[in-house]
């Protein structure tokens, strides 16, 4: 790979991961489509790489909602056993299903994330919990400081099954697309597990690392993935996730949340097109 | 000690030790990609092995750096004698694992 491409791999995924960043949104979406469109990558390297920079992402933007008290780690603990067993799923899967088949289900994860960021997210409030449920048993339930309200907050973990259920899925989709699955992962935790949404964005944000690496330990071992090129995507996305989004401070979120549906939209177009064999680009 | 203040210990540990292997990773990612772009530049074939060998490390430690935190959790609830969670997160690891034993016989 020529350093003239390193480059512009490194320089298109800082964009990315910068302009996802002022919205709150990881930048794994756009990689695979914009290796795939722009680079001419082939799919399965193109989700290699994506992967590890979905890792540096997770990880790099934990420590924050960590220090604040918003995650909740025995949760996430609970549903990693849901995430990763989805995602070795995805893993036994990804050699077997058809390419188009990836391509397709790549199309509908966009419309979702385009459909996502076009809705406001709304807290579902918490359920009283039963003496016997998981959420009691598996002693979920917590709080987290709200600065607003100048106390801690409690909120109660519901329907833990639902949501295992729902994280098993998610872990299958980031493994074959190379994404962090955060479009499924934080309507399951603020609709099934009803989670406060602040708690819900940092317990999902701190789970995606688990989940990514359970495919990228597998992928790194087969040799799915390409050094050259998933050294300068994640090197681009996790300095984009971290400065970008303090650089971009000026651009109107709203205009921004347009444009990135319009990208959004256009990608699946692109992505639907391609599950039936016409390639555009 | 409180579970809460316990709960605050436990955030902050994880959150260094994720803040400073994501930037390690990231600085191994950065020198490695400089030492090939200095050895395409330059033509020099000894400078391009290294960049290759400092960005795939960096790579290794940004895709281990989730399995030392599930590690760690490990480690902080079997010392609170917290052995439900000890066990839940030793499960993690063990798929984790199988994931690599996936990899490595696929």
């Amino acid at each position: 790979m020529s350093a003239e491409t390193i480059f512009w791999l490194f320089v298109v995924s800082f964009g990315a991961s910068a302009l996802g960043g002022v919205l709150g949104m990881a930048s794994g979406i756009f990689i695979v489509p914009i290796l795939m469109l722009f680079f001419g990558i082939d799919i399965h390297l193109a989700i290699g790489a994506s992967i590890v920079s979905v890792i540096a992402c997770s990880c790099g933007s934990a420590a924050p909602f960590l220090k604040a008290r918003l995650t909740n780690i025995r949760l996430a603990v609970v549903l990693e056993v849901a995430t990763t067993l989805g995602a070795l799923t995805g893993v036994l899967l990804i050699g077997i299903i058809p390419t188009e088949f990836l391509y397709g289900l790549f199309a509908l994860i966009l419309v979702l994330s385009a459909l996502q960021m076009l809705a406001r997210r709304r807290e579902a409030g918490s359920l009283a919990p039963a003496a016997r449920s998981w959420g009691t048993l598996l002693r979920l339930h917590s709080s987290f400081p709200e600065c607003a309200a100048g106390h801690d907050v409690h909120y109660h973990v519901s329907r833990v099954p639902l949501g295992l259920a729902l994280m098993y899925g998610a872990g299958v989709v980031s493994a074959l697309l190379g994404v962090g699955s955060g479009v499924l992962k934080i309507p399951a935790m603020d609709s099934a597990l009803r989670l406060p949404l602040k708690v819900s964005t940092a317990t999902s944000n701190f789970m995606i690392g688990v989940t990514a690496t359970a495919s990228a330990g597998a992928y790194f071992m087969r040799g799915n993935i390409d050094i050259d090129m998933a050294g300068p995507v994640a090197l681009g996305s996790v300095l984009g996730a971290l400065l970008g989004a303090r650089l971009l401070m000026g651009i109107p979120a709203d205009r921004l949340r347009l444009f990135f549906v319009v990208v959004l939209m256009l990608l699946a177009i692109v992505m639907m097109l391609a599950a039936f064999g016409i390639r555009i680009m | 000690m409180s579970e809460s203040v316990e709960n605050e210990r436990l955030g902050r540990v994880l959150a260094a030790l994720l803040r400073y292997g994501t930037w390690a990773a990231s600085t191994l990612i950065a020198i490695g990609m400089l030492s090939g772009a200095a050895s395409r530049i330059s033509g020099t074939a000894d400078a391009g092995t290294l960049g290759y060998g400092l960005m795939k490390t960096g790579v290794a430690v940004l895709i281990m750096l989730p399995v030392a935190r599930v590690l760690v959790l490990f480690g902080i609830f079997l010392c609170r004698r917290d052995l439900a969670y000890a066990l839940i997160s030793a499960c993690v690891l063990a798929i984790l694992g199988f994931g690599v034993w996936i990899g490595m016989h696929s």
